[in-house]
């Protein structure tokens, strides 16, 4: 911008006293400091945590698409939690898709998640549920959406632009029948706490495959604790 | 913009019905033909926060000592025959609506600020019923009329001011024009409403009302500021002023077709909301706060409603926010539907802004920030709950409880968030007994999935009475599970529930285990020979 006005400053006031070639240097660095170098679509939520040292740059690109899958069980819907929490813990709204109503919101608030920020829309009939998402995708910046079983790829492909578009960051738990900027995949847990007949479950170990399309970022399997 | 309009000999009457609460609850209890509230100590309870206080309690429970605001339990042992009821501010506000019909027999300006108190301007019928004190005995007896044996207490107060007016409803007397300054002045701070403020007061050595009205109102102003103005003009009985008819800026106006047209207060509520929230939002735009806002409702055969509602503490300058607004409009329309004054659906919603201020002390964020933020996922939420319901955007809310369903209360969207059991009172977490420690479960099925709990040689494990086990768990199938199930690798329990023994009805007895089945880890629960699966920690 300076190498705008520069000029005109020059051809108007050939007269005024110049300033030192030192504090045009000061003002340069200043103005690059502080200029939005980063287009709100570019940015990364940063995910703290385990998870978010097997993530790309550590975090959610906005706009992205993330699949994330397991079988029930296998802790897919901890690294949810996981993300939603550094999403919603920085101050941003953020919306769950739950079709069958089985979130464990206490697990939720454990894991971090702000519960004020965070709307969970229950019992969605699968022919909704790409409007309900589409919708949320719109108002939010973090969607976590159960993918419905014979969810048309259309429909995925459109919701991924949408995402895009919007630089809102989409999870979908399930099967995702369209491309991923990332796929995270839950393996299992190794659970100690627990033997036969005492003790109570304490804690445990998390398998993930982490693997990029749109990055390259390299296949890893991963104990996440 | 109201402080507007004066008219020089306009008062205010005020009615006031002590103990609404109570009242309401006996009523609502004769209604539905529950148990007899009649002829006993009532308390009606709320939730304030995690504590659990009296809201209100019937004049014979008072004289036991049960004072408003004291714990429950104290009020319990202070008095064990009372009959303790949860406070429904819906029903009062329903069981009101007599009260005010009643009243609009004589003016059709009334304006309600909670139910139990309404005022209206006396001008108009007091010169057509021969004068303030006929028209505060007119009213009184048609309002005891209308509700028989619970309306022995009721008062009439006329006043020129809404504040005086209250004072007056009090003691049930009619101040006479220019007598607020006299009558007010021996009242206590406490009257003010405000018991940080009047605790100050106190303190400073100013316990009447009188004592603040013979300071300096520039001294006022510098250590109180604008509130202190406010309440030094009410001390020396300058209030704002009865409710005088104004015409609203048209434009701030919000309307509403509903087609179809609403029969339930849910649907009608969802518009209602909508339509609060952009009445204030745009006076907000215009720097404006409404105190006071008239419900419009029209039917589709024609009938048009109409009532006023004034937040509780206008006289103050506090303005209405969103969630009172529509709180509010419910109630209406909660009165209006379940009284049969309507005879069809409600087809046009109109809300009218009846009485603006110019907004002060609300501090948005910098540069819009979260606000902005905020306001982007209502909008959107908002349309999810127009295409699936209002109650199917929630967000959750933990609360105290025994099993991972009961922890969580999912709550509609735009409505307020307080759980039903508190999880902790003060600092002090709540014990529920049999609930089980973190870690919690990701997924919680509720009602349990059926599955099948069984030992080494297939027999399904059963509990005794004394919450032993017969047999140990070797194997689950369920459907919830990968690969419908497996052996059992490790496992805890069984813990024994019996919840609310005391009560044959919601009796429930069960016992849980904590599992690992292959390596999923899940909650099982058995009850009456059945075996779910409750929760999967995923």
């Amino acid at each position: 911008m300076f190498d705008i006005f520069e000029p005109v400053v020059a051809a108007i006031s050939p007269s005024l006293p110049q300033r030192g070639e030192h504090a045009v240097a000061q003002l340069r660095a200043a103005a690059t400091r502080a200029a939005p170098a980063v287009a709100a679509g570019d940015r990364l939520i940063p995910i703290a945590g385990p998870i978010g040292r097997h993530l790309p740059a550590g975090g959610l690109r906005r706009g992205s698409t993330v699949a994330l899958d397991g079988p029930p069980g296998a802790g897919s819907t901890t690294v949810a939690f996981q993300l939603a929490a550094a999403t919603t813990s920085a101050g941003e709204w953020a919306a769950v898709v739950d079709p069958d109503a089985t979130l464990g919101a206490r697990a939720a608030a454990e894991a971090g998640v702000v519960l004020e920020r965070c709307a969970v829309v229950r019992r969605v009939p699968p022919d909704r549920w790409p409007a309900v998402v589409s919708a949320l995708i719109d108002g939010v910046s973090f969607v976590v959406a159960t993918v419905p079983p014979n969810l048309r790829p259309g429909d995925a492909r459109r919701l991924t632009a949408r995402a895009r578009q919007r630089a809102t960051v989409l999870v979908a738990l399930g099967g995702w029948p369209a491309e991923a900027v990332l796929r995270i995949c839950a393996h299992g847990r190794d659970w100690s706490g627990l033997a036969a007949g005492e003790g109570l479950l304490a804690n445990a170990t998390l398998d993930v495959r982490v693997e990029g399309t749109a990055v390259r970022a390299p296949v890893r399997v991963a104990r996440v604790v | 913009m109201k402080r507007a309009v004066h008219l020089a000999d306009s008062r205010t009457g005020c009615v006031w019905c002590p103990d609404w609460p109570v009242i309401a609850a006996r009523r609502h209890a004769d209604a539905i033909g529950a148990d007899d509230l009649r002829g006993r100590p009532v308390v009606v309870r709320e939730r304030v926060g995690s504590r659990d206080l009296v809201r209100c309690a019937s004049a014979d429970a008072r004289a036991m000592g049960i004072t408003r605001g004291m714990r429950r339990r104290e009020a319990e042992a202070r008095c064990p025959e009372a009959v303790c009821v949860d406070a429904d501010e819906a029903n009062e506000a329903r069981t009101f609506e007599v009260v005010a019909r009643a009243i609009e027999a004589f003016t059709p300006r009334v304006v309600l600020e909670r139910p139990g108190r309404c005022e209206f301007a006396t001008r108009g019928p007091s010169r057509y019923f021969g004068g303030d004190d006929a028209l505060a005995a007119r009213v009184r007896a048609r309002v005891v009329e209308v509700l028989g044996p619970d309306g022995d207490d009721v008062r009439v107060g006329i006043a020129d001011g809404v504040f005086t007016a209250r004072l007056a409803a009090r003691r049930s007397v009619v101040i006479p024009a220019g007598g607020s300054a006299e009558f007010v002045a021996p009242w206590p701070v406490s009257v003010l409403d405000d018991d940080e403020l009047a605790g100050l007061l106190v303190r400073l050595g100013l316990p009447t009302l009188g004592a603040v009205a013979a300071l300096a109102p520039d001294a006022v102003l510098a250590r109180f500021g604008a509130p202190g103005r406010r309440i030094h003009d009410l001390a020396r009985g300058l209030d704002p002023g009865p409710p005088v008819f104004v015409v609203p800026p048209p434009d701030l106006v919000e309307r509403t077709e509903l087609d179809p047209p609403a029969e339930r207060v849910d649907i009608a509520m969802f518009a209602a909301k909508e339509l609060a929230d952009r009445l204030l939002e745009r006076a907000a735009e215009r720097g404006l706060a409404c105190t006071r806002v008239v419900v419009v409702a029209e039917t589709e055969h024609g009938e048009r409603l109409m009532r006023c509602w004034s937040h509780a503490r206008s006289e103050y300058g506090d303005a209405l926010t969103p969630a009172v607004l529509a709180e509010r409009v419910r109630w209406q329309l909660d009165a209006w539907i379940t009284t049969g004054e309507t005879t069809a659906g409600i087809a046009v919603l109109t809300l009218i802004p009846d009485e603006v201020v110019p907004a002060d002390g609300r501090q948005l964020g910098f540069w819009g920030g979260d606000r902005v933020a905020y306001e982007r996922a209502d909008r959107a939420l908002a349309r999810v709950q127009g295409m699936l319901g209002y109650d199917a955007v929630t967000t959750a809310v933990v609360q105290g409880g025994r099993t991972p369903a009961e922890q969580v209360r999912w709550v509609p969207w735009g409505e307020l968030r307080e759980p039903d059991r508190p999880l902790a009172i003060g600092a002090e977490i709540a014990a529920w007994p049999g609930a089980l420690p973190p870690p919690f479960p990701a997924r919680v099925f509720d009602p349990p999935v059926p599955a099948e709990l069984v030992d080494e040689q297939g027999v399904a494990i059963s509990v005794n009475g004394r919450g032993e086990q017969r047999g140990t768990p070797a194997r689950v199938r369920c459907r919830a599970l990968p690969a419908g199930g497996g052996p059992v690798r490790a496992w805890a329990g069984p813990w024994a529930h019996d919840v609310r023994w005391w009560d044959a009805r919601e009796r429930r007895r069960c016992a849980r285990w904590q599992l690992v089945v292959d390596d999923v880890a899940c909650i099982v629960v058995v009850e009456g020979g059945r075996a779910g699966i409750e929760a999967i920690y995923d």
